[in-house]
């Protein structure tokens, strides 16, 4: 029986780990890719004070944190199913059953994906997936690609496969369809595209970030977005134009864009075939919550998180006993956020593991706080009212806990 | 636009999905047993947003807090061996 099983070797789940380990706690971390780090290391970013944010890096700096602990991580371990024991939880992988006291779900986030004709071809691929091949398998995705769908994940992403040599022609909107609304209207994609414009190295967009706060302007700037789109690091990127379909007969050989109005429709005569060998879509990240579903949580629907969320309060832990939550299953944020979310996960489970023996109060306070400031410093915002959803999240807690 | 798939796994199209929404005017939910769209080898992981997305479209059916179609395990394939409970326990 371990004291605490963490499913998930991300940001959040490694330093939950060693928070547990640093009280002595019997850890199991377990993990369905073959490497630890999670999606952390995928991560290549300029932060706006000029220092780069190098996941493998700062992957390497919590494992060997862990290692110090002799903390036992598993990996290419897919957990299937949980269920409930007398007295803590029976966790089913394809290497067998652990059974724990304790459980940390910290399965990060999994990916929309953008349905238009033609995205079943050989060479589409989700962008996380391009994101993958590239900066942790190191393998060349295509000659020339496209990204549909712009959002923070993708313009992120994109510069990431620029700086690999990846040459994309541009970036674009998917065609409108019932299953693209979100992400096929100029104005919508506008406000999220506001969020990330001061990462951009151009000062035409920095400039125009800031007073794009008002949403009367932004409006004006989709009514008036250049045809030749805004670049960005050099490339292109299309709001008021949209790929159609995807083309080939047996992998992707060209896409079909044409322009669109400021409401997303089409406008007829203008579609140009685009020569790429691969396509990447871009749906944006939604909280991966399957395991926390099947041990029965409550959950809440949240927009400003990402999607439905397990109710839990600002201290990780479920209404369950024994179950706790951290990183993006939580809501979508940035690595940093989970990072210091795992770490208050891992307090809090010692906090309550040790109550008898130790008064943990003030360190499970002090990783709050943390929790707090690093959202309030984060470079990206994935949803403009995290801190608003982080409210309510509570307040859900609060009302499951009285009933 | 309505032979685009939605559900690769179960190769379910748009027009699938609207055609039930319509014939049985039923949830979201309903809609996914019918058409089996979201019930692949994925476990939904892939369509589920853009299943739901259809549906709000289609049906006017907004997310509730629950989530839209029940989380049953296995949540990730897994051999018949595994679910025998031959493996190692610890």
């Amino acid at each position: 029986m371990y004291d605490v099983v963490i499913i998930g070797a991300g940001p959040a789940g490694l330093s939950a780990a060693i928070a547990c380990r640093e009280w002595d706690l019997h850890v199991l971390v377990l993990d369905e890719f073959p490497k630890p780090g999670g999606r952390l290391l995928g991560q290549l970013h300029q932060e706006p004070s000029g220092e780069w944010w190098n996941g493998i890096q700062e992957t390497n700096l919590l494992l060997e944190k862990a290692q110090k602990y002799d903390t036992d991580i598993r990996c290419g371990v897919s957990a299937y199913h949980i269920e409930k024991l007398e007295h803590g939880y029976a966790i089913h992988t394809n290497q067998g059953s652990f059974e724990t006291e304790n459980l940390l779900l910290a399965t990060g986030a999994a990916e929309s994906a953008v349905p238009v004709p033609g995205w079943t071809l050989p060479g589409v691929m989700s962008i996380g997936a391009a994101q993958v091949m590239t900066n942790v398998h190191r393998v060349k995705v295509g000659q020339k690609g496209i990204v549909v769908g712009v959002n923070v994940l993708s313009a992120a992403i994109a510069r990431e496969l620029q700086l690999a040599g990846v040459e994309l022609h541009s970036m674009a909107l998917p065609a409108s369809n019932p299953a693209t609304v979100q992400h096929s209207n100029p104005n919508t994609v506008m406000d999220g595209l506001v969020r990330i414009a001061h990462l951009a190295p151009s000062a035409f967009l920095r400039f125009g970030s800031k007073f794009a706060k008002a949403s009367w302007v932004r409006r004006l700037a989709v009514k008036f977005y250049p045809k030749g789109g805004v670049k960005m690091w050099g490339m292109p990127i299309h709001i008021r134009k949209a790929i159609l379909s995807i083309n080939g007969n047996d992998r992707v050989e060209s896409v079909t864009m044409c322009r669109i109005n400021a409401d997303g429709e089409q406008i007829p005569g203008t579609e140009e075939n685009i020569t790429v060998d691969f396509v990447c879509i871009a749906g944006g990240l939604y909280p991966l919550t399957e395991l926390a579903a099947v041990i029965g949580c409550p959950f809440r629907y949240m927009e400003e998180l990402g999607g439905h969320v397990p109710i839990h309060s600002e201290r990780m832990e479920t209404p369950l006993k024994g179950v706790y939550v951290a990183g993006n299953i939580t809501g979508i944020e940035s690595a940093k956020v989970a990072r210091a979310q795992g770490e208050l996960a891992g307090l809090s489970i010692a906090a309550d593991k040790l109550k008898a023996h130790a008064d943990l109060q003030q360190h499970v306070e002090d990783a709050v706080k943390l929790v707090a400031t690093t959202r309030a410093d984060a470079t990206i915002q994935f949803h403009p009212h995290i801190t608003d959803g982080r409210h309510k999240m509570e307040q859900a807690f609060q009302q499951t806990k009285s009933s | 636009m309505d032979d685009l798939i939605i559900c690769r796994c179960e190769e379910v199209s748009l027009a699938d999905i609207k055609r039930t929404a319509h014939m049985y005017q039923c949830s979201a939910r309903e809609v996914k047993l019918r058409t089996r769209a979201g019930m692949g080898y994925c476990g939904g992981r892939t369509c589920r947003p853009a299943v739901d997305a259809v549906l709000e479209e289609v049906t006017g059916e907004k997310p509730g807090n629950d989530i839209p179609l029940k989380v049953s395990p296995p949540v990730r394939p897994v051999s018949l061996s595994t679910l025998g409970g031959s493996e190692r326990h610890e």
